[in-house]
């Protein structure tokens, strides 16, 4: 392509890392936040009590137990949530019997109020959990086509991360430079140095993001090897499943649970559980699987105690066996979903999704900071590419976090009897996405980045003010019942609208200095005029 | 119309950019696509009998992206569009002789 | 994991220490030269005895994940601060080595 190897990179990186650059930071920030998706949940139904509770376990349990039996009769499998540090409500879920034509039930999980035992009612919502499958589902779009999209997209992202590490010339010698007061420099340092400080989080988000389609991308190699049978027994070798218990059809009256976790408790030596599947309920063949929070990331035999709930023995489980490659392939399905990680490496997750989230957004504005010198300077004005690209960086860079906000203000504004609730929210994030994608094209450059910015600070800033005005949780109260789910959110929200709020500021001011916020991708001074004149000299030296 | 015509006749003229960067566009997306998966037929078949042959066509389609990647990258850095292509198909050819000779030798069926 | 990340602070301190450009950043008199000679080693020592930390603690599996989960945040953490306020990169440092301290002891 070019002249050497280094060169061809470059180029590739550029044109690689552009024409999807948008899309990746979706899925980036959806993704990122997806880390939190049960805490998100739970802060979008605030209907949900927050009890200070001293119940044992064995209560927990006995309480869930009454409530299936009473609700769920000929259901055959249950599911019992407890309360854990992520989400501090009892729940239990079933899967319906399928409805006509469709091939499975919906799944249905409910909220208990564990003093009055009863079920809680709260509003119709998407949750955290239509905001992370976003980042693979697209939502508007149909399965197949969003999971090539996808697919397509993270294959470029591999490219990118490859290509990356390939062009950058002084890892170890820049590995902590970051010369921030130095326009185009800054960005390209500060690009690098997202990049690099988490290159391997990078590489392992996006090649994991691959592994999980990849029988579907990779149809064409499989098929050519296996027949259909032959395919199934492939598949059930690398994802080895727990024996499924079916029912006999013969009425038993079973244990009850909380006696049957003591076996559980004897096996752990500890009084820990997350969570609990009975298989067969009230069958002859009745079985109760207890499991704890999850200790390895492929699969630990110790994390699961199975007992027969009629005779209340312990069922001995054959360790489920992996191949090396099998165990790699999950190993890189924990990794990318992070269930195993505890309160503090999860918020390290999240800031380092941010990271990347910044990475693909400072790789963005370094595309048109290095042209912006050229592009001012034609005759007729900056060409309808350039225009693009920085309409769409200002639209999807601050647009798509204040879309997000909106979601949040749907959630609580939109009136809870409302019918088609739950799409309305998604539809009032992406109206307002669009919006904020249009908007650039009808303002200069500068204008519209100060202004989405002032725009992301205030949504960001009045959200904690709309929970308070549309729920009892409030700041206040959070913080004297020790609700630090949702006071998290609040000061959450707050934190980002000030780095907003200051990154708004940083540009309005047009310092030649260039300022970071700490939070992600905010670093937003352009280039004064100073600046711009020193810009050729600068772009030879990093050319 | 023969405005048109002509337009598109220079739009994909030979030696033109455009023309060049697309086909090489075409050639790293399906001549990377044949490549990854040609290799992951012949991983498998010189791991099956080691491996077993489902793992040996799992470690075959796991390593296939990173064969895609490097074939992109290899596409992109060759001297032209031309040479991209020859090469792409060269490497595919030798993955398919190599996958059919070892299939000689452990009489497999596939 | 609180240990782990001061752990990693610590070493990303003295691996910055040890490149002459970042130190000039942090002290304005020059070291002695053993000092300097000795940062690097120091430094891989403390990086290879976090990592063996994360998989003494954690195991095989999550350990190694939370390692660069930590070194990325150390690492962040530490180039803000060589950017913004070069001059508290000793004292951060003795922070964090408290911050180990004091985890190891309520270990």
């Amino acid at each position: 392509m070019k002249d050497n190897f280094r060169q061809s990179m470059k180029w590739f990186h550029t044109w690689v890392g552009l024409s999807v650059g948008w899309i990746l930071f979706f899925m980036f920030l959806t993704g990122t936040l997806g880390y939190f998706y049960q805490e998100i949940t739970r802060w979008m139904e605030p209907e949900r009590p927050f009890i200070e509770h001293n119940l044992s376990n064995e209560q927990l349990i006995t309480t869930a137990q009454t409530y299936l039996q009473k609700n769920a009769q000929g259901i055959d499998k249950w599911d019992i949530y407890l309360p854990t540090v992520r989400n501090q409500n009892l729940r239990v879920g079933w899967r319906n019997p399928p409805e006509d034509g469709k091939k499975r039930g919906r799944y249905k999980t409910t909220v208990l109020d564990i003093t009055t035992g009863e079920k809680v009612e709260s509003r119709a919502t998407g949750g955290g959990r239509l905001l992370y499958r976003m980042h693979y589902r697209l939502h508007y779009l149909s399965t197949k086509i969003s999971y090539w999209i996808v697919g397509f997209c993270a294959m470029l992202m591999l490219l990118a991360v490859v290509t990356g590490v390939v062009i950058h010339k002084k890892i170890f010698t820049d590995f902590f430079t970051f010369r921030a007061k130095k326009g185009l420099i800054g960005w390209l340092d500060i690009h690098n140095v997202l990049s690099v400080i988490a290159l391997p989080f990078h590489f392992m988000i996006t090649y994991s993001g691959l592994l999980f389609f990849l029988f579907t991308y990779m149809a064409l190699s499989t098929n050519l090897q296996t027949n259909e049978d032959e395919y199934r027994e492939m598949r059930k070798e690398i994802f080895p499943r727990t024996i499924h218990t079916d029912s006999a059809n013969q009425a038993a009256a079973m244990q009850d649970l909380s006696s049957l976790y003591q076996q559980a408790k004897n096996t752990w030596k500890k009084d820990e559980l997350s969570a609990i599947e009975v298989f067969a309920a009230n069958d002859i063949n009745a079985q109760v699987r207890f499991i704890r929070h999850e200790t390895d990331i492929t699969y630990n035999p110790n994390d699961y105690v199975r007992v027969n709930a009629i005779t209340s023995e312990v069922i001995e489980q054959t360790p489920r066996e992996y191949t090396v490659a099998g165990m790699i392939h999950n190993g890189f399905y924990s990794l990318h979903e992070g269930q195993f990680a505890g309160p503090l490496a999860r918020w390290i997750y999240f800031l380092t999704g941010l990271i990347g989230t910044a990475m693909i957004a400072s790789g963005l504005i370094l595309w048109t900071t290095k042209r912006k010198p050229k592009q001012l300077k034609k005759l007729n004005g900056p060409d309808f590419g350039y225009r693009l690209v920085e309409q769409l960086n200002i639209g999807t860079i601050v647009g798509l976090p204040i879309a997000i906000a909106m979601y949040f203000y749907a959630n609580r504004l939109l009136p809870v009897s409302m019918v088609g609730r739950v799409d309305w929210e998604a539809n009032v994030m992406f109206i307002s996405w669009a919006l904020l994608l249009i908007y650039p094209a009808f303002r200069p450059a500068t204008k519209a980045w100060r202004e989405q910015l002032q725009l992301a600070a205030l949504v960001y800033i009045a959200l904690p003010l709309i929970n308070a005005l549309t729920t009892d949780k409030h700041l206040v109260n959070s913080l004297s019942q020790q609700d630090w789910g949702f006071a998290a959110f609040d000061l959450t929200f707050f934190t980002v609208g000030c780095c907003f709020a200051f990154s708004a500021y940083k540009y309005k001011t047009l310092q030649p200095k260039k300022v970071v916020s700490r939070k992600k991708r905010r670093q937003d001074n352009t280039l004064d005029n100073d600046n711009r004149l020193q810009l050729p000299r600068i772009s030879k030296e990093n050319g | 119309m023969e405005c048109l015509v002509s337009y598109f006749i220079n739009f994909f003229n030979e030696p033109s950019p455009r023309w060049a960067i697309f086909s090489r566009v075409l050639a790293a997306t399906f001549g990377g696509y044949a490549l990854a998966t040609s290799s992951a037929l012949f991983i498998s078949q010189l791991l099956s009998s080691s491996a077993g042959r489902y793992q040996a066509i799992h470690i075959g389609l796991l390593l296939s992206f990173l064969v895609y990647a490097c074939a992109a990258m290899w596409v992109f850095s060759a001297s032209n569009a031309t040479k991209a292509w020859i090469g792409l198909i060269k490497w595919n050819l030798a993955f398919l002789f190599g996958t059919w000779l070892l299939m000689q030798f452990s009489g497999a069926s596939h | 994991m609180l240990l782990l990340t001061s752990l990693s602070f610590l070493a990303m301190v003295l691996f910055c220490l040890a490149m002459n450009k970042h130190r000039k950043q942090v002290f304005e008199q020059t070291l002695p030269k053993l000092a300097v000679l000795l940062f690097r080693p120091l430094a891989w020592f403390v990086l290879m005895f976090t990592a063996y930390l994360s998989v003494a603690l954690f195991g095989w599996s999550i350990g190694p994940a939370l390692l660069f989960g930590a070194l990325t945040m150390a690492t962040f953490l530490l180039i803000m601060v060589l950017t913004y306020n070069a001059k508290i990169v000793p004292q951060l440092a003795i922070a964090s080595l408290l911050m180990v301290s004091v985890s190891v002891l309520t270990h």
